[in-house]
């Protein structure tokens, strides 16, 4: 039998809230969570639990930050690039976030991130485009359009991967701020 | 520094009204969790995101600062006069609120006798 499973995520930004249910109904039946894998989570077998999921997001926690996860009773499960964790505890712990300030500030910081990719990505991206309709002219290489339309779709892969979370982070904030 | 529009506008959310409140001594996170339940009868409770980022808040407005580094690097956090004239005149926001308040109701009971 199986000892790993993967599960692919509905993306952070978007599905938050379902993804951690899905985690939770996993962990019921004693797929418990590992790690982030690449556009979701990696599962491991083992007895059911009975645990909540929750996202936290902070760059470079100190020890203090996880020492309180810990005395509120929520176990770290996980982290990704020291930034995003993932922690368990027992159903009916206090949530981690109990003021909608806090929770306003981590999507605020989530959505200035991505915007700090998207934007210069998508200026990037205009340029390449318009380098590549400039090739049309004469006096432009061909190459020069070429690369540059290859390029351009390697920006909107980028683009992708951070405006959409950006605008999912922006629908967020704007349902909470209601 | 993160951004805070409650303590731009001199207002405290309840969150950071009861984290100053227990800090007028210095105490660790975990501890201020306690003191804050114990002191609302668990009817406020702070979990441990919302009391990490607020506590990076207040320490950046300086309404509290590091008090030292107590065992196993654990911080301590103590008020600072900054933070306990905000905490006074917040308090004197709050009573102002419920003295129009109870008048109201005082109003109300008046015309119904």
């Amino acid at each position: 039998m199986r000892k790993t499973k993967y599960i692919g995520s509905g993306g952070l930004a978007f599905d938050e809230e379902k993804d951690m249910e899905r985690l939770s109904k996993y962990a019921s039946k004693g797929w418990i969570l590992e790690k982030f894998a690449f556009l979701g989570f990696k599962l491991r077998k083992g007895p059911s639990e009975s645990v909540d999921y929750s996202v936290a997001y902070e760059s470079d926690p100190d020890e203090d930050y996880f020492a309180y996860f810990e005395a509120a009773g929520w176990k770290h499960v996980c982290s990704t690039g020291n930034y995003i964790h993932i922690f368990s505890a027992p159903k009916n712990t206090t949530p981690i976030y109990t003021d909608k300030a806090s929770i306003v500030d981590k999507y605020e910081k989530e959505k200035r991130k991505m915007a700090d990719i998207a934007f210069p990505t998508l200026i990037f991206m205009a340029i390449l485009f318009i380098l590549d309709s400039l090739s049309n002219l004469s006096w432009v290489s061909d190459v020069v359009g070429t690369i540059s339309l290859g390029l351009a779709c390697l920006t909107l892969i980028v683009l992708v991967f951070t405006g959409l979370p950006y605008f999912g982070y922006q629908y967020k904030i704007y349902k909470l701020r209601k | 520094m993160p951004r805070n529009d409650a303590l731009e506008n001199g207002e405290l959310t309840d969150t950071s009204y009861y984290i100053l409140l227990s800090l007028v001594e210095p105490k660790h996170g975990y501890l201020i969790m306690n003191t804050v339940e114990q002191m609302t009868d668990k009817r406020i409770q702070i979990g441990p995101a919302s009391m990490y980022t607020t506590i990076k808040k207040l320490s950046a407005a300086s309404l509290i600062k590091l008090y030292g580094e107590g065992e196993k690097k654990k911080k301590t956090y103590v008020i600072t006069e900054k933070g306990r004239k905000m905490l006074e005149s917040e308090i004197e926001r709050k009573r102002e609120m419920v003295r129009h308040g109870e008048e109201i109701l005082l109003q109300l009971k008046e015309m119904g006798s």
